[in-house]
């Protein structure tokens, strides 16, 4: 099974206030303008007025960037739609985490610049949402989780550098999802990230 | 068991057999347009006729506030249409017949908005379900997946039948007639696919209303608008239709104008194929400004056109169909899934009081009421959709309906359980009041994925919503009722002539830079099947759009006389003070002390028009003897491939269907009644083609229509391999001789050639021009 769809989320640190996700479309439509990310970025969508909905969303050529807030956790969730068709699922995985965790950090330092910082915005670390967002490569059964599992217990050790916990979320009609949770001691967003390889460099093909 | 590879593979024989192979095809399509094998306007069309329609900035181009910047897709330069770029996201528009859903198919559009756009299904003015951000080789996937659950995409856009719209409280509306349900579901079938309706000069719309008075099906505005109607003859009641013709918005808004008083039930299919008729052979096919039914019903005058319709209609060769429906009106019905019963006695739960005023609408049968479910700008999410189907199949079943105000409709909800449904549509933040109000906008989809929007429509809907929800002026009684409606662009997709409060989207140059304006429409009439348009007063900055809509709304709330509508105080008080009103708020201040009135509602960029692309509304004019003709290619290119798949017989038949499909396009030029039956198809073909020399080559005769009547004759048979690829030859001979035959008549055959790619392995035909 080597499913390429893949999805993450990092959930806000619910500890302290962040800002609307409106508050980002700024940010986004500069991440644009001025070529931020090493991909294709294509345009700017506002579901705000949709409860515990996308939020906004920074659409891509291979990957969207949701503010999502389903289940009325907010957080960054990066979805992989394209791309990468001939790598395994593992190099699918790290080229996940490394985007998603990148964008993540930006986020952080563009939350400090907002509104004089009273928008903070930090992500917990500790906590991440992984699924597949195709039914037909990955339905959501106890059989993919058997398959993919190895490689998301490789990942999640390398990401979280000690214990761990994968638990199997969602029901039968939603996407394949595990929980990704760090039980030991919590590192930086930039320690995840190093862990991962850093940011991505390029848009794979 | 092996798990399914592919969607086509894992769904197999649960998509109807006929869809699944217009899906195929358009797959086909899709591979040989990326080899540059069909011509690009071509498949821009075939594209549309599926309902996959471009977005904005699909020709890699897009402005950053301060200039424009290339996209750069990894494709290149590979277009799906002109100036649309292949890798570019698109739009998918559901085309939903009448606004009627299953819970099935809401759950497989949940699933497809997830999987292969953002999440949100977004519904629309006519009561379609559009995704956006989608990639064109997804498609078909999509397709497959919509067609298990019985939904086509198939002319969802393009210059064809789009999709026949109806009253969302047909059947259990306390007003209507009869229920219009059965009657657009046959329409709907019946046109679709139809070779009558296939060479448009632009789209063409339909709705059936059950009732006069109300708005719900706005039959006004559209190319033909039913209303039903009963009479009484010797006693008996019949059944039929007030039909008018020629309504359209757009920049000249008409009003439809009526064609008869009573069309009885079963000539109401065969009118609309003649009148199908008529506009395919009259309707203006170059201005596409000019083309809808509209401006032909008032070029040939109303009594011209109705003459040319009839004549038409006694030509027509009789069709099963026209009545065969009437036989079972039933089909359509729909079972209440618990008992009618009372509403219990309170304490309800909070909010329900609200809720029930304005989302809650008594139905014709006693104890059942439909409760509407109020979507914020059109949308909601795929989560909200699945819990939505929840409900449904909890409460009422399969009843749901899309509506033109872009909300959903649950029916046969037992007043008994009006409280636990609250409850169960409030756990998934669907239960929002105010349906039908002040605060329920309208709006299209404008600046925000629109080529053609000026300014944004949904982002200014966004903003008065927020502005005005919980509001003294949205609980005022007299304000309460007013309905606002945004178009981005003079098309008016949100419908903004029939509101009482209507805003177009409009650019104005204001100390050398561009500031997003809307135009101001007031008075329009929502009522009586959208009665009549507003009219425009003028145009303010975006920006004060808010403030315009509190003055007026908050002057008729302290104004107003008894029960008059928004309209009739228009015209009480008159355009000039309202356009007083608006001249206050037309000032734009220098952009150094407030630089926000050069940015539109919820977009930080620097406004500009540069974004505006090509429309792809009305699509490409192709007449159909090109799409049967390229149909044909596309045959030819599938023999082609059945033959390396060792498969023989198949690619014989593949063949003489291509053969079948170019003649009969070219036939039924001089011949509009001709059937799909191949011996009607030889014999006509050889009587207006062979029989008058016009398919004959000066060189090799009449070789190549030989061909083809050898196969016919023949039955297409399988043959050793070196036969089938002979065959396949003559095909190819035949399909290319077929276009050389329409290169040369063009006009008297339908239209000018748009330059077709020649067929793959055509290039060899020594054909110097078939013909006498």
């Amino acid at each position: 099974m080597n499913p390429s769809k893949l999805q993450l989320k990092l959930f806000a640190d619910r500890s302290g206030p962040h800002p609307e996700s409106e508050a980002f479309i700024p940010v986004f439509h500069r991440w644009i303008k001025d070529h931020v990310l090493a991909e294709l970025v294509i345009d700017v969508a506002n579901y705000a007025h949709v409860p515990k909905g996308p939020g906004v969303v920074l659409i891509g050529h291979t990957g969207d960037y949701y503010l999502d807030d389903t289940d009325a956790r907010f957080g960054l969730l990066y979805s992989r739609k394209r791309g990468l068709a001939s790598a395994t699922f593992e190099a699918r995985l790290e080229d996940l985490f490394r985007r998603t965790l990148h964008a993540a950090s930006l986020l952080e330092k563009e939350a400090l610049a907002t509104a004089g910082g009273e928008g903070r915005l930090r992500f917990a670390t500790n906590e991440l949402l992984f699924r597949v967002n195709d039914r037909l490569a990955a339905p959501a059964t106890d059989e993919t989780f058997a398959a993919l599992r190895p490689a998301l217990e490789v990942m999640a050790r390398r990401l979280f550098d000690g214990p761990f916990e994968l638990t199997r979320v969602g029901d039968a009609r939603g996407l394949f999802g595990v929980k990704l949770v760090g039980t030991g001691k919590a590192a930086d967003l930039a320690s995840l990230l190093a862990r991962v390889g850093g940011p991505p460099a390029t848009d794979l093909p | 068991m092996n798990a399914a590879k592919t969607w086509k593979e894992k769904l197999g024989n649960t998509v109807p057999e006929a869809w699944a192979r217009e899906i195929d095809v358009f797959e086909t399509q899709i591979e040989l347009r990326k080899k540059g094998k069909i011509e690009e306007k071509l498949f821009a069309e075939t594209r549309l006729r599926r309902g996959t329609y471009g977005q904005r900035y699909d020709n890699g181009q897009r402005h950053d506030g301060a200039v424009t910047q290339l996209l750069t897709y990894p494709s290149g330069e590979i277009t799906k249409g002109p100036v649309t770029l292949w890798d570019a996201p698109g739009m998918q528009r559901i085309k939903i017949p009448y606004g009627r859903l299953t819970i099935a198919q809401l759950e497989t559009i949940a699933d497809l908005a997830e999987e292969y756009s953002d999440r949100i299904l977004h519904v629309t003015t006519r009561q379609d379900i559009q995704l956006h951000f989608i990639h064109i080789e997804d498609t078909p996937d999509l397709m497959r997946r919509l067609a298990a659950a019985g939904i086509t995409t198939r002319e969802a856009c393009g210059n064809t039948v789009r999709n026949v719209t109806g009253c969302p409280y047909a059947g259990v509306c306390q007003t209507e007639s009869f229920d219009v349900t059965p009657y657009a579901h046959a329409m709907t079938f019946f046109l679709l696919g139809h070779d009558d309706t296939q060479s448009f000069g632009r789209k063409f719309k339909l709705s059936f209303s059950g009732c006069k008075d109300n708005p719900c099906a706005l039959a006004n505005f559209h190319d033909i608008g039913c209303i039903a109607r009963t009479r009484t003859v010797d006693g008996r009641k019949e059944r039929g239709f007030e039909v008018v013709v020629g309504g359209g918005l757009g920049s000249v808004p008409q009003n439809a104008q009526l064609f008869d008083t009573f069309v009885p039930e079963t000539e109401l299919l065969p009118l609309a194929q003649a009148m199908s008729r008529v506009y395919a052979r009259l309707g203006e096919k170059q201005n596409r400004a000019k083309a809808r039914l509209k401006f032909l019903v008032k070029k040939l005058g109303l009594e011209e056109f109705k003459r040319l319709v009839l004549e038409e209609r006694a030509t027509l060769r009789p069709d099963p169909r026209w009545t065969a429906f009437l036989a079972d009106l039933h089909v359509t019905d729909e079972k209440p899934l618990r008992a009618a019963g009372p509403l219990p006695a309170g304490p309800y739960p909070e909010g329900f009081a609200a809720w029930r005023a304005t989302n809650v609408v008594p139905q014709a049968q006693p104890g059942y009421v439909m409760a509407l479910v109020t979507l914020p700008l059109g949308d909601l999410t795929s989560d909200q959709a699945r819990l939505l189907a929840d409900v449904a199949r909890q409460f009422t079943g399969d009843t749901l309906r899309t509506t033109a105000d872009q909300n959903l409709l649950l029916r046969w909800v037992s007043e008994a359980d009006l409280p636990a449904l609250y409850q169960a549509l409030r756990a998934a933040d669907l239960a929002g009041a105010g349906a039908g109000t002040l605060t329920d906008i309208v709006a299209c989809p404008g600046t925000d994925t629109c080529k053609l929007g000026i300014s944004s429509s949904r982002a200014l809907a966004a903003q008065l919503s927020r502005e005005l929800t919980g509001s003294a002026l949205a609980e005022n009684p007299h304000a309460k009722g007013l309905h606002i409606k945004a178009s981005g662009c003079f098309n008016a997709c949100g419908q903004h002539h029939v509101a009482d409060l209507g805003f177009l989207g409009v650019s104005r140059n204001v100390n050398g830079r561009r500031v997003p304006h809307f135009q101001l429409v007031v008075g329009g009439q929502w009522t009586n099947n959208a009665g009549s348009y507003g009219l425009a007063i003028g145009a303010v900055p975006s920006k004060r759009v808010p403030e315009v809509v509190k003055r007026l709304a908050g002057r008729f709330a302290a104004e107003r006389q008894g029960d008059e509508t928004f309209a009739a105080f228009v015209n009480r008080i008159g355009k000039k003070t309202i356009r007083a009103l608006v001249e206050e708020m037309q000032a734009v201040p220098p952009h150094e002390v407030d630089p926000s009135f050069y940015t539109d509602w919820g977009d930080p960029r620097e406004y500009t028009i540069d974004d505006m692309g090509v429309g792809e509304c009305a699509g490409e004019v192709v007449p159909m003897v090109e799409v049967g003709l390229a149909d044909a290619e596309r045959e030819i290119f599938e023999s082609q491939i059945l033959l390396e798949e060792k498969k023989p017989a198949e690619a014989v038949a593949r063949a003489y269907s291509a053969m079948l499909v170019a003649a009969r396009a070219l036939t039924r030029e001089k011949n509009a009644n001709l059937s799909n039956d191949p011996n009607e198809i030889v014999a006509e073909f050889r009587k207006h083609f062979c029989d008058t020399q016009l398919f004959y080559d000066p060189y090799a005769g009449p070789k190549f229509a030989q061909y083809f009547f050898r196969i016919h004759d023949e039955h297409a048979h399988a043959k050793d391999p070196e036969a089938v690829h002979q065959l396949i030859e003559e095909a190819t001979l035949f399909v290319d001789a077929a276009h050389q035959v329409y290169a040369r008549l063009g006009a008297s055959l339908g239209g000018p050639a748009l330059g077709i790619a020649p067929a793959a392995g055509a290039s060899a035909i020594p054909s110097p021009g078939v013909g006498a």
